[in-house]
């Protein structure tokens, strides 16, 4: 594709299709619901190819479909009748999936870390894990999120002091693990 | 001179979000600082396990990659339970060698002891030293010859790595060493026997300006810990000296 076809016609498909794997990576760590990430992708690959030409800057193209992501994910919390709220929402909401003591208990440690993030209220889980899993800047976060950039320092901030508790408070209690044996 | 040093900041450092000379001015205060290198640690170590935790979320709906995405599940599961014993189980021990400690997992002839295996593998061991205490240095060479000496009378067949980083990297540095000698004598009776030296401790000291030699017989991990990960996941024991 020449780069004046790709200026007046966005990303071709392939560019789109290949940030598949880690839209859904984020998504799922947003709702840790397959489902619902899965749903969310597609709208959202979906959405971006239709809206291909408003993006100008190709090198940008992942930013700005976890942008048009986080906007799904938005209108998809707003659909749910049980909130009306969406900013309180992004304080409180926790994710539906067991307690890190549940997960460990099982002997799910990829499950317990889940789990501790899902206990992050929404907002700092979705700071989080934009920085954490796709390496993504701090202004770039402030972007798709569209907040300033010191609301992402000070949530990151929160999200992993938090979190570190967690799971510290978990390990506490796993150095017992069975998995563990004494070595004769 | 040390002044605190705000969460935001060092969380900026992890995520490579200052520049050159706010990282280095932070790195130079590291130095002197250990709970502040503790801090960037832990940091580290947290920001690695939510990257595994989500290395391979679960499929909707696509049975044809199931296995698949469960076998490399249980290895990244297996690789975060390793980094949530290292992080919150040993690092209080890790880079700040001294300041606090932790419960101790299980013993073995009174050390330290981890595995992650069902059942640990008395053949393949990783005896990881941080500390340049000669007692210590002493202490990891006896402990080495002793599991092999019992190995090769028992007719077992083992391996042995003894994984050196941070101060301890001195056991493995030429003109530091007090036991080359005999860790070079060592390495020739026991083909099994691999010293390992940390490359980030090297770079460390290098960065103090330091000129690193490592004994001929040391080889080089690119980190301790990722060593020791490994390790783990492979079923070895860590013994901690």
């Amino acid at each position: 594709m020449s780069l004046i076809t790709r200026l007046i016609f966005g990303p071709p498909k392939s560019d789109l299709e290949v940030l598949r794997p880690a839209l859904y990576r984020i998504a799922y760590a947003w709702s840790h619901d397959a489902a619902l990430a899965d749903d969310l992708v597609q709208e959202t690959l979906s959405k971006a190819w239709t809206r291909r030409s408003q993006l100008r800057d190709a090198q940008a193209v992942k930013p700005w479909a976890v942008s048009i992501m986080h906007h799904c994910w938005l209108d998809h919390l707003r659909s749910r009748r049980d909130f009306d709220d969406v900013d309180s929402l992004h304080d409180t909401l926790e994710a539906s999936v067991d307690t890190p003591e549940q997960c460990c208990d099982r002997e799910q440690v990829i499950a317990c870390v889940r789990a501790a993030v899902a206990q992050l209220p929404l907002a700092q889980r979705q700071v989080l894990t934009l920085v954490d899993l796709e390496e993504f800047a701090y202004s770039e976060v402030a972007s798709i999120l569209d907040i300033p950039i010191g609301t992402v320092m000070s949530r990151l901030s929160r999200a992993r002091s938090a979190l570190k508790l967690i799971l510290q408070r978990k390990m506490q209690s796993a150095t017992s693990r069975p998995t563990l044996r004494r070595v004769k | 001179m040390s002044h605190h040093v705000s969460d935001e900041m060092l969380h900026a450092f992890v995520d490579g979000e200052l520049d050159v000379a706010e990282s280095e001015n932070l790195i130079a205060q590291m130095r002197d600082n250990e709970a502040l290198s503790q801090r960037v640690c832990d940091l580290s170590s947290l920001k690695n396990m939510v990257q595994l935790a989500y290395a391979a979320p679960p499929r909707y709906g696509s049975g044809a990659v199931h296995d698949r995405g469960l076998r490399r599940r249980r290895l990244v599961q297996r690789c975060a339970y390793a980094c949530l014993f290292l992080t919150l189980g040993l690092s209080a021990g890790w880079m700040v060698r001294g300041v606090g400690s932790t419960e101790p997992v299980a013993y073995w002839e009174g050390r330290e002891v981890v595995s992650l295996a069902v059942e640990a593998d008395p053949g393949k061991i990783l005896l990881h030293i941080d500390s340049g205490l000669p007692e210590k240095m002493l202490d990891v060479l006896d402990q080495a010859e002793r599991y092999l000496d019992q190995a090769e009378a028992q007719g077992r067949a083992i391996q042995l790595e003894v994984v050196a980083n941070s101060r301890g990297l001195n056991l493995l540095r030429a003109g530091f060493s007090p036991y080359a000698d005999r860790i070079a004598q060592m390495r020739q009776r026991h083909a099994n026997l691999h010293f390992i030296a940390c490359s980030q401790s090297v770079a460390r000291f290098a960065a103090d300006g330091e000129d690193v030699e490592l004994l001929p017989v040391a080889q080089t991990a690119p980190t301790a810990i990722g060593e020791i990960v490994s390790r783990l996941q492979q079923g070895w024991t860590y013994v901690r000296i």
